[in-house]
């Protein structure tokens, strides 16, 4: 239903997430070999996300990052139907999830389109190399449906 | 409040101002500002000569000492900032209220002044131009931009899709919310929205922006400016237009709040309430009143799904049930809670949460547009995300 993209829609590549924050980093570091990391405290086990470097439950500064399920759940969504940027030409849909083994930790992914998606769907990760760098967290369907492609 | 100082009336908005509400202004923030300024003096029947301290919005182009220059102010003995952004109308007169008690200034400037079509869009978002990399630096926008959520419209379309998911609230519920301040607008003749009705087929059948959020459920984009003059008391009462006393203001933050500017607050144990749930804890506590004794209220609307979230966060809608009050006529003129009697950011004019002050105190005042007969307690809320700040006005009788 859209209009076809406009050639600078074509040649714009996404933004590409900054991967060497001293907090947020290791998260995109474990993105780049395909697994979806948080960041937790080391001595109490609480989970600190968005990550950061201190923790707040028991004030240790021992933290880092573990790997969790590449799965989750819909929490919510909205199809973006106005353009505001040319890399991401409308329409498509922004979905936020609740990782399966983590409910409290949210993240967002990118799916084209319009896709059918519903409170509670199974959605599992795949991972979106960036061509100007960084890797992405994205999450589709768990049956596959939803394309990868943008 | 009697325990840190504050006392409840101790201070009073005296002058209120505002440019005229264009989608071009062709002048420039500075000028917008002092022209809101001056109508605030003119309002109050003082001279700039009167003013020893200005409180600024931190995303603000015009700082304190531009507009001490512009307006041949001689002395400042108090400035600062609030923010982040819409969050800051009611806590910047808060801290005025704190400057003057300390007696650090006696006359403040609270103003806010923008081009906000002609010049910065914020519903453009914050990418810049050519931008290739998100994030970092403590934004923790790398988690957000890079997969399309770019603009605060589509974080309250998530918003508003999860208060339908756990409340079946409806998109008619919303579109009431739009119109209720439109009607407002209409008898506005300062309004953007002026003489232009909205009808609930209109809503429905506008374009969609970011599902569920129609284009109607988005606030206005203006050049424009308003500003307020807050004094000691005594010194409002000698003032033209008299004192709409400063009965309680609060500023306050929830557990868990998050870091960043905007869209980390999606991280949040829900996103269906807002951090105006503990300022009405904050304010109510206070103030000593409740949301029964409210007879008038400003409700920040960058998008109808705000105010509808704020109706249940102040108290004034059980949880789940703002969209049924709204629909309800809860929020009309002769509701439960007349709201934005100016018509609000959706249909007057969006200054980022400072007209809203400036239409609280006419309802103190008796002087709005859309007034509701005999009001005497006048709450404004600057809102979310990532924390909000509220003032409750009262009449002076």
């Amino acid at each position: 239903m859209s209009a076809a993209p406009g050639p600078d829609q074509l040649t714009l590549p996404p933004l590409a997430p900054v991967t060497d924050d001293p907090d947020t980093g290791g998260f995109f570091a474990a993105a780049a070999d395909g697994q979806v990391a948080l960041r937790y405290c080391t001595d109490c086990g609480g989970l600190l996300h968005l990550p950061r470097a201190y923790c707040s439950h028991c004030g240790s500064w021992n933290t880092g990052y573990r790997i969790v399920a590449p799965r989750a759940r819909v929490y919510s969504w909205t199809v973006v139907e106005h353009q505001i940027h040319p890399a991401y030409p409308v329409p498509y849909t922004v979905a936020l999830v609740e990782l399966a083994e983590e409910p409290t930790a949210r993240l967002v992914s990118f799916l084209p389109g319009r896709p059918e998606l519903y409170a509670g769907q199974e959605l599992h990760a795949w991972f979106e190399p960036l061509a100007d760098g960084g890797t992405l967290v994205q999450w589709r369907p768990a049956a596959g449906q939803g394309g990868e492609l943008r | 409040m009697s325990k840190t100082g504050w006392q409840p009336g101790a201070c009073a908005i005296a002058g209120i101002g505002t440019t005229d509400f264009t989608r071009n202004s062709g002048r420039s923030d500075l000028s917008l500002a002092t022209q809101a300024v001056l109508a605030a003096l003119e309002d109050a029947g003082l001279d700039a000569s009167a003013i020893d301290g200005i409180i600024r919005c931190d995303m603000d182009l015009v700082r304190h000492n531009d507009l001490a220059e512009a307006l041949g102010i001689r002395q400042l003995t108090y400035w600062g900032e609030c923010g982040p952004g819409g969050v800051a109308p009611c806590a910047m007169v808060g801290q005025a209220v704190g400057a003057i008690l300390s007696g650090q200034a006696s006359t403040v400037v609270v103003f806010r002044a923008l081009n906000g079509r002609s010049g910065r869009r914020y519903g453009a978002g914050s990418t810049a131009a050519g931008q290739q990399l998100a994030g970092g630096n403590g934004s923790y926008d790398e988690f957000f931009l890079p997969h399309g959520l770019l603009t605060a419209g589509q974080m309250f379309a998530l918003m508003a899709r999860r208060h339908m998911i756990e409340y079946s609230s409806t998109q008619e519920q919303l579109g009431s919310i739009a119109i209720a301040c439109r009607d407002r607008a209409l008898v506005n003749p300062a309004a953007q929205m002026y003489g232009r009705p909205l009808a609930m087929t209109d809503y429905l059948s506008a374009r969609m922006i970011s599902e569920p959020l129609r284009l109607f459920d988005f606030c206005l984009e203006t050049d424009g400016a308003a500003a307020v003059v807050v004094t000691g008391t005594e010194r409002a009462r000698d003032c033209k237009n008299g004192a709409a006393l400063i009965h309680a203001v609060a500023q306050a933050s929830v557990p868990g709040t998050q870091p960043g500017v905007m869209f980390p607050v999606l991280m949040r144990d829900s996103i269906t309430a807002l951090s105006s749930r503990a300022v009405a804890d904050v304010l109510w506590s206070r103030s000593r009143l409740g949301p029964a004794d409210v007879d008038v209220a400003q409700l920040y609307d960058c998008f109808t799904i705000t105010l509808l979230l704020q109706l249940e966060d102040y108290g004034f809608a059980k949880r789940g049930e703002g969209g049924a009050f709204a629909a309800d006529g809860g929020i009309g003129l002769t509701g439960q809670l007349p709201c934005n009697t100016s018509g609000g950011h959706l249909s007057e004019a969006y200054i980022h949460g400072m007209n809203h002050v400036v239409e609280a105190v006419r309802q103190v005042r008796g002087t709005s547009t859309a007034q509701v007969p005999g009001a005497e307690v006048s709450l404004v809320t600057s809102a979310p995300p990532p924390a909000s700040s509220a003032l409750i006005l009262t009449a002076d009788r």
